[in-house]
C-alpha cells in the first residue's frame, strides 16, 4: 500500500514540475498571464467601486462599507483565475479529439491523474506570483483582509479545482461522440463565472438568488474564499462549500468516469 | 475604387465560407451564440444588480447606464462578427508557419490575417443587442432618434480602436516567440471600454481618451446620443482612425522584421 502510494505521489509530483517548467520556459508569457493581468483586472475593479461609492454617496451598500467592496474587487478576479481551467481543458479535449491521447493510454497513469497534476502544479505557480497583487494592494491600501485566514481561503479553491477539473474531464469526454467540443467548453467556463460569484458578490443579489446560488459548489471558486477572508462571512459558509465540493465532485466524477468507459469503447484510435 | 470592390468581393468569399463551416455543426453553433448571450448577459447583469443598492454610477442613471451597455455589447459583437476568430488564431497562425502563405499573397497581409474568418454565430447577438439599444433609448425622456446618425461615425471609430489595440497586441507576438497570455491581457483591457468613462478620473481619463482611447468605443458614442454633442470629440473620431492606422501599418512592419517563418 506504502509503496503504491510512494509511485502515485512520484509520478503525480512529475507531472506537477513538468507543467511548472513548461509554463516557466517562456518566461515573458507566464510573467503576463500571472502578474501583468491580474493587475490590470484589479486596477480596473478598484477603479469601478471607487466610481460606485463617490456617486452613491452613501457609506454602506448592501451592509458593507467602501473598504470592503474594494477588498472584494481586489481578491475576486485574483481567485477566479485560479478557479477556472481553460489551457488544460483545451489540451484535453484536444488530446481525445486528435487521437493523440493514444501515448498516454499506454503509460501507467490515467488521463484523469496526467491532467489533474500538471493542472495543480501550473496553478501553484501562477498563484504563488499573481499572489503579489492583491497582496500588496492589500497592504498599501490597508484593506480589510483577515490575513490568517487565507491558506484557507485558498486551500478551499484549490480543493474547488478537483470539481473544475473533473468537468473538465467530462467535458473532454464528448470529444468521442462530437467533432466541435470548444463550445461545451465557453458555455460551461461562462456558466461557472457567473455562479463563482467573480462579477458581483452574490450577498448583493436578490435574496432568493444569492440563498440558491450559495447552495451550490460553484461560490467556493471565488465568493465564498472572497467574502470569507474579507469577514463577509463566517467559517460555517467555507465548510458548506467544503461539503458541496465533495458531493459534486463524486456526482461528476461518476459522470465522468461512465462517459469514459463508453467513449473508449467506441473510440476508433485515430492517429493510431 | 476597384481596389476597394476586389477587397469586398475577397470579404464576401469569406462570409460565404465562414456560413457554410459555422453551420455545419449546428449544436455547436447553438451552443456558441448561447454562450454569448451568457457573456452579454453578465455584463447587464452587473450594472443591474449595482444599481439595486445606488441611483446613478458616475453620472449615469440606471436607464442611461443600459444605453452604454447595449451599445457597448452591440460594438463588442461587430468586432466579434468580424476580427475576433482571427485573431484567436493568430498565435497558432505565427508559431504553426501559416503566416507565410498569407505574406505571399497578393492582398495586404493585415487584411488576410484579420479578416480570413467571420464569426457568424455573434450575428444573433448583434440583433440581440441591437434590439437591446432601441429598448433602452426608448426609456429615455425626450430622446431624438436622430441622433442615432452620429453611430455611423462613431462606431466605426470605436472599431478601428478595438482593431488596432488587438492586432497590435497579437503582433507582438511575432517578437516573442511565445506569447499566448497576451490575448488574456486583451481581454483585461477590453473591460476598460466596458466601463463607463466617468468612473475614470483626471489624468487616467484623458488617457483612456487620447492614448489608449477606450472610451471611443462605448462610452463617447453613448454621450453623443445622451448629452449635448462637443465637437472636439468629432474631430477626434474622425482623426483618430486614420493616426491609429498609420502607427498600426508602421508597427505590422517593424513586427514583421522579427518573424522568422516557422514553415521553412
Amino acid at each position: 500500500m506504502k509503496k503504491l502510494f510512494i509511485a502515485f505521489w512520484r509520478r503525480n509530483l512529475a507531472f506537477s514540475e513538468l507543467a511548472i517548467v513548461s509554463n516557466l520556459e517562456y518566461r515573458f508569457n507566464f510573467f503576463i498571464d500571472a502578474f501583468v493581468q491580474p493587475l490590470i483586472t484589479v486596477g480596473i475593479e478598484l477603479l469601478m467601486w471607487f466610481a460606485i461609492f463617490e456617486a452613491a454617496n452613501a457609506a454602506q451598500i448592501g451592509g458593507f462599507g467602501r473598504e470592503s467592496y474594494l477588498a472584494y474587487g481586489v481578491w475576486a478576479p485574483f481567485l477566479g483565475r485560479i478557479a477556472v481551467s481553460w489551457m488544460y481543458e483545451s489540451m484535453m479535449v484536444e488530446e481525445v479529439a486528435s487521437g493523440s491521447i493514444n501515448v498516454i493510454l499506454t503509460r501507467p497513469i490515467s488521463f484523469y491523474e496526467y491532467y489533474l497534476s500538471q493542472l495543480m502544479g501550473y496553478k501553484i505557480a501562477t498563484t504563488f506570483i499573481s499572489m503579489i497583487a492583491p497582496l500588496a494592494v492589500s497592504l498599501i491600501f490597508d484593506l480589510p483582509i483577515h490575513y490568517s485566514r487565507l491558506p484557507i481561503a485558498i486551500g478551499l479553491v484549490f480543493y474547488y479545482l478537483f470539481l473544475v477539473h473533473t468537468l473538465s474531464f467530462v467535458i473532454s469526454t464528448f470529444a468521442f461522440y462530437m467533432t466541435r467540443v470548444r463550445s461545451l467548453t465557453l458555455v460551461k467556463n461562462l456558466t461557472l463565472w457567473l455562479l463563482a460569484g467573480e462579477l458581483v458578490p452574490i450577498d448583493l443579489m436578490p435574496p432568493a438568488i444569492a440563498k440558491f446560488l450559495l447552495l451550490s459548489p460553484f461560490p467556493a471558486g471565488v465568493y465564498t474564499p472572497v467574502a470569507y477572508i474579507t469577514g463577509r462571512v463566517g467559517s460555517e459558509l467555507v465548510l458548506q462549500s467544503f461539503i458541496s465540493v465533495t458531493i459534486s465532485t463524486i456526482i461528476a466524477i461518476a459522470i465522468g468516469a461512465w462517459l469514459w468507459r463508453k467513449g473508449l469503447q467506441s473510440y476508433t484510435g485515430t492517429g493510431a | 475604387m476597384k481596389k476597394l470592390l476586389k477587397y469586398l468581393s475577397l470579404y464576401g468569399a469569406f462570409f460565404k465560407a465562414s456560413f457554410v463551416a459555422d453551420l455545419e455543426y449546428r449544436f455547436n453553433f447553438i451552443l456558441l451564440v448561447a454562450s454569448e448571450c451568457i457573456w452579454y448577459g453578465t455584463q447587464l447583469l452587473l450594472y443591474e444588480v449595482i444599481y439595486r443598492h445606488t441611483n446613478i454610477i458616475g453620472d449615469w442613471t440606471l436607464e442611461q447606464m443600459r444605453v452604454f451597455v447595449f451599445l457597448a455589447l452591440f460594438v463588442d459583437s461587430i468586432y466579434m462578427i468580424l476580427w475576433d476568430p482571427n485573431f484567436s488564431k493568430f498565435n497558432d497562425e505565427v508559431r504553426k508557419g501559416n503566416l507565410d502563405l498569407l505574406l505571399t499573397k497578393p492582398v495586404n497581409s493585415m487584411f488576410m490575417i484579420s479578416s480570413q474568418k467571420v464569426s457568424v454565430s455573434h450575428i444573433p447577438c448583434l440583433l440581440f443587442t441591437g434590439a437591446g439599444l432601441i429598448w433602452a433609448l426608448q426609456a429615455i425622456p425626450d430622446f431624438s432618434w436622430y441622433r442615432l446618425f452620429w453611430l455611423f461615425l462613431l462606431i466605426p471609430s470605436g472599431l478601428s480602436v478595438i482593431f488596432v489595440g488587438r492586432l497590435a497586441l497579437n503582433s507582438t507576438a511575432i517578437i516573442f516567440s511565445r506569447a499566448d497570455f497576451l490575448q488574456y491581457v486583451w481581454y483585461s483591457i477590453f473591460r476598460l471600454g466596458l466601463r463607463p468613462d466617468a468612473i475614470y478620473k483626471g489624468f487616467l481619463r484623458y488617457i483612456l481618451l487620447f492614448v489608449l482611447p477606450f472610451a471611443m468605443v462605448a462610452s463617447i458614442p453613448t454621450r453623443f446620443l445622451l448629452e449635448p454633442v462637443q465637437i472636439g470629440f468629432i474631430a477626434w473620431a474622425v482623426a483618430m482612425p486614420v493616426l491609429l492606422m498609420t502607427f498600426m501599418n508602421w508597427y505590422w512592419k517593424f513586427c514583421m522584421r522579427f518573424y522568422s517563418s516557422a514553415s521553412s
